[in-house]
């Protein structure tokens, strides 16, 4: 079942157009890989899906409906709840250098469980009226408090269980700044999935590390076959072997796409060819 | 003949004042100067320029200059009755190191990555939760030494309401010029030292205390 469809994305920054109708579609549980040389759009095209810049035009469908359009303006709340499908990871991390590590993975659950808690709160006063309000006002905080607390530790037992995952377990109570570049990247990977997206992207997610560092990270993303997950990589051996379909991206446009055989195996485009034999040479590009 | 114990009471009346007018300062400047650098990094332009104009007023005329208009300006332009003696004080030393206060925190917000909060943005988090959560405490940390020089200058400056004759400790010292007596006058300076002396280690703590937030 088709389960992402992105739909004419055009982005353009001042008079450059980067994005310039770029669309795909994805099944439930397949991976994604973008390639493309840098400066062809493939940041943009994620930051657009998360939210973190808003395409000119384009649709985006989730499961079957209408999940975003560039032509609504979002208020901040419809944002936020939009955001919360999509997980991305940075090329640089981006991990909040005040927290430890096992802190930066639970963070947006608990700041979540608490909100849940307050509007819980909220909710019950609400249907109590009058002298029944006041009455009910010891019960009902304490009601919210208790599901706080629990919202709470189960943030923690879940910021526990995914740094395991990502094999780091004994680093929980390390700060970013302890943790090498490998390290720092599983922790931003255990922290996207805290929050269980639909759709988890990944941008470069190893081309900030030095090589001997690479292998732990891809182990990771191998891990979480199953997942919906868009990856923009330059690692060709890993895009290979993990994609269930490839886009090669050259200028804003998508210049070719198919299954991982189709575009690594037999190449149509010259472009696509071009960029092939680069990344041969180079190892990378 | 009078005595150092006669001296030393009245100087802490005057210190008191000094207190009062350096706490009051920087318990209202420190959040208005957020507020004015929120607004000196607004997005919607006019808010922006207006903002960054008047810090550019207050941070380029002088403080003494400014407590003057603040005194005597209602009553000579408006012909109306402004502040009283010490409210024009903390009205005119609130808004100044709002002011500065406001460059500080601007410089300080602006040097965090930008990465941390698009982190934030993803993981669903509101501006205000990645503001508290995640920017302050390294903004604190940034600002701290910047912040130590101007709130030692701090001390110093409330000296300046004397000219408008609020009884602060200098003030109290001249009293006893009047009488001849020139040493209670550096005998104020033991107190500025004692105050400050304070504040440096106290800064000095902070300091440590955010010594592990390697930002
Ligand atoms: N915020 C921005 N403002 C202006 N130009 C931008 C911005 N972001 C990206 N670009 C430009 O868009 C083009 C595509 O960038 P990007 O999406 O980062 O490509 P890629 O990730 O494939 O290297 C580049 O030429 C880049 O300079
Ligand atoms: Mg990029």
């Amino acid at each position: 079942m088709e389960y992402l469809r992105v739909e004419g994305f055009r982005k353009k920054f001042h008079q450059t157009e980067v994005l310039k109708g770029v669309g795909f579609t994805l099944q439930k549980g397949e991976i994604l890989v973008i390639i493309g040389a840098s400066g062809s759009g493939k940041t943009t095209l994620l930051r657009c899906l998360n939210f973190l810049e808003t395409p000119d035009e384009g649709k985006v469908y989730l499961n079957g409906e209408l999940f975003s359009d560039a032509a609504v303006r979002y208020s901040d709340r419809e944002l936020r709840k939009k955001r919360l499908r999509f997980g991305l990871v940075f090329q640089n991390f981006n991990l909040f250098p005040n927290y430890d590590a096992k802190r930066n993975v639970s963070l947006a659950c608990e700041l979540l469980a608490r909100e849940r808690a307050r509007a819980k709160k909220r909710e019950l006063l609400a249907a109590e009226k009058g002298i029944a309000r006041l009455k009910a006002y010891r019960r009902i905080s304490a009601e919210a408090a208790a599901m706080k607390r629990e919202g709470i530790a189960e943030s923690h037992a879940r910021a526990d269980a995914l740094l395991a995952q990502v094999g780091l377990q004994e680093k929980r109570d390390a700060f970013p700044y302890e943790l090498s570049g490998g390290q720092q990247q599983r922790v931003a990977i255990a922290r996207a999935l805290a929050l269980d997206p639909e759709v988890l992207c990944f941008d470069e997610p190893t081309s900030a590390l030095d090589p001997e560092l690479t292998g732990e990270v891809l182990k990771v993303i191998r891990g979480l076959k199953g997942r919906t997950m868009i990856v923009v990589t330059h690692e060709m051996a890993f895009a290979r072997e993990v994609a269930d379909r490839v886009i090669f991206m050259a200028d804003g446009v998508i210049e070719e796409d198919g299954t991982s055989e189709e575009v690594f195996g037999a190449p149509k485009s010259e472009k696509l060819k071009a960029f092939l034999k680069r990344t041969e040479e180079h190892g990378w590009i | 003949m009078t005595s150092f114990a006669e001296v030393t009471l009245k100087l802490l009346e005057g210190f008191g004042t000094t207190c009062y007018i350096f706490i009051l300062t920087l318990v209202l400047a420190l959040p208005l100067g957020l507020i004015v650098a929120f607004g000196s990094m607004s997005r919607f332009k006019p808010l922006r320029y207006v903002v960054r104009t008047i810090v550019w007023i207050i941070r380029g005329t002088p403080l003494m200059l400014q407590l003057i208009v603040i005194f005597y300006g209602p009553g000579l332009l408006f012909g109306v009755t402004g502040f009283d003696r010490v409210p024009s004080v903390i009205v005119a030393f609130v808004i100044n190191y709002a002011c500065y206060f406001s460059e500080i925190y601007r410089g300080g917000i602006e040097n965090i990555p930008r990465g941390q909060y698009e982190a934030g943005l993803v993981l669903g988090m509101t501006k205000v939760q990645i503001f508290f959560r995640i920017t302050l405490l390294q903004v604190v940390k940034r600002i701290l030494a910047p912040m130590s020089n101007e709130v030692i200058t701090l001390v110093k400056d409330t000296s300046l309401a004397r000219i408008i004759s609020v009884v602060e400790i200098i003030k109290s010292a001249e009293a006893f010029m009047r009488q001849g007596l020139i040493w209670p006058l550096f005998y104020t300076g033991v107190f500025y030292l004692l105050f400050i002396g304070i504040l440096t280690l106290l800064f000095r703590y902070a300091e440590k205390k955010t010594a592990y937030l390697k930002v």
